[in-house]
């Protein structure tokens, strides 16, 4: 890989850094998913910048090819971040529904309450 | 005994008030004091202004939650105001008033926990049979049933059920949302409640739109018969840790 790519490639990871810090900040993301997403940029940094990184752990796990395990890794990793997100949608949705249940109750109870104290 | 009839609407302006007019037309007639309470299901037609116009007892969703999370609602009402029996009454005219002290029977009698009023266990009750596809569904949903829980439940999408003070808190704490009929029967047998099921007889309904869409039908079923295995196991783990 040429200089200039792996130059500019770092600073792309150091900017996505930066934007999942700022984001954090901002209360735009929770900081469990800090760690998940900077980790995964800082490996990058890692493989960029160690010279035949990617080479050897290739050739250490067996794959035949190395850019077959960044496409593996890269799948399971996506695969196991929309499972997560399926489940917590599923969590977020039941507990939806109980807040508007219970909100529409509460109205409900706070109308009846109002038209009594008028009557009296 | 204090009964509650709940009342899911989803845009039924046309049905609401004569359903719930008939209720006080019966229990005026019967000397009886059946209570009702409509669950608008955050309808986008003039439902709400029907309702309050005309002081139906009712609750107000504030977003649509769909027939499950309505039904709940009905079932949080009637555990929070302490009633004995909460019965499941279409708003659409499909269900007859005349049939509750029928179904409520077998509850009062501490028989049961559970009633479900059948369109199909005596065909001359009821005239409208419903659609051969409706039919041909609840007969494989029946069929799964009976395999997975022993017990033959003729007409489990049916939307007429009595539920005694336990289910009404189990349904109160947690009701199946996606496909509310048949997976509330089939938790409610593995969890040993005890079921019968009564003839009744249902009308057409007389205006408004159906909750199942036809051509959904098949999408529904696969769902419905995954949804019910699913319930059958998750309970029998449970039931055996214990």
């Amino acid at each position: 890989m040429q200089n200039s790519l792996k130059i500019a490639l770092v600073v792309i990871l150091l900017i996505y850094l930066f934007i999942i810090l700022k984001s954090v900040k901002k209360k735009n993301m929770r900081i469990n998913y800090l760690i998940f997403w900077s980790i995964t940029g800082i490996i990058l940094i890692i493989a960029l910048l160690v010279p035949n990184f990617v080479d050897n752990v290739s050739k250490f796990l067996g794959f035949e090819l190395p850019i077959n395990m960044i496409f593996s890794f890269a799948i399971f990793i996506a695969l196991y971040l929309i499972f997560d997100l399926t489940k917590l949608i599923t969590k977020e949705q039941n507990n939806n529904i109980t807040l508007i249940q219970e909100i529409s109750m509460l109205k409900k109870r706070i109308d009846e309450l109002e038209r009594k104290n008028k009557n009296n | 005994m204090k009964i509650l009839l709940i009342i899911p609407a989803y845009n039924e302006e046309e049905n609401i008030l004569n359903t719930c007019n008939s209720i006080e037309k019966y229990n005026k007639i019967n000397n009886k004091n059946i209570e009702y309470v409509v669950i608008n299901d955050g309808s986008t037609d003039n439902t709400l202004k029907v309702l309050r116009e005309n002081k139906l007892n009712h609750v107000n969703l504030i977003k649509n939650l769909g027939i499950g999370g309505a039904v709940q609602t009905g079932y949080k009402y009637a555990y929070e105001n302490g009633y004995d029996i909460a019965i499941q009454f279409d708003g659409d005219g499909q269900h007859d008033v005349n049939y509750v002290e029928k179904i409520c029977k077998p509850i009062i009698e501490g028989q049961v926990d559970m009633v479900i009023g059948t369109r199909y266990l005596n065909k001359e009750e009821s005239k409208f049979q419903s659609t051969f596809m409706r039919r041909l569904g609840s007969n494989i949903i029946s069929f799964f049933i009976r395999i997975l829980c022993g017990k033959k439940i003729t007409d489990p999408t049916s939307g007429f059920r009595a539920a005694n003070k336990n289910v009404i808190e189990k349904f109160a704490k947690e009701y199946p949302t996606e496909y509310p009929e048949p997976e509330s029967t089939v938790q409610l047998l593995v969890n040993k409640y005890k079921i019968i099921e009564v003839p009744v007889s249902m009308n057409e309904r007389v205006g408004g739109v159906s909750s199942i869409r036809f051509g959904k039908t098949v999408d529904y079923m696969v769902k419905v018969v995954l949804a019910i295995i699913i319930d059958s196991i998750s309970f029998r783990r449970k039931r055996r840790k214990k």
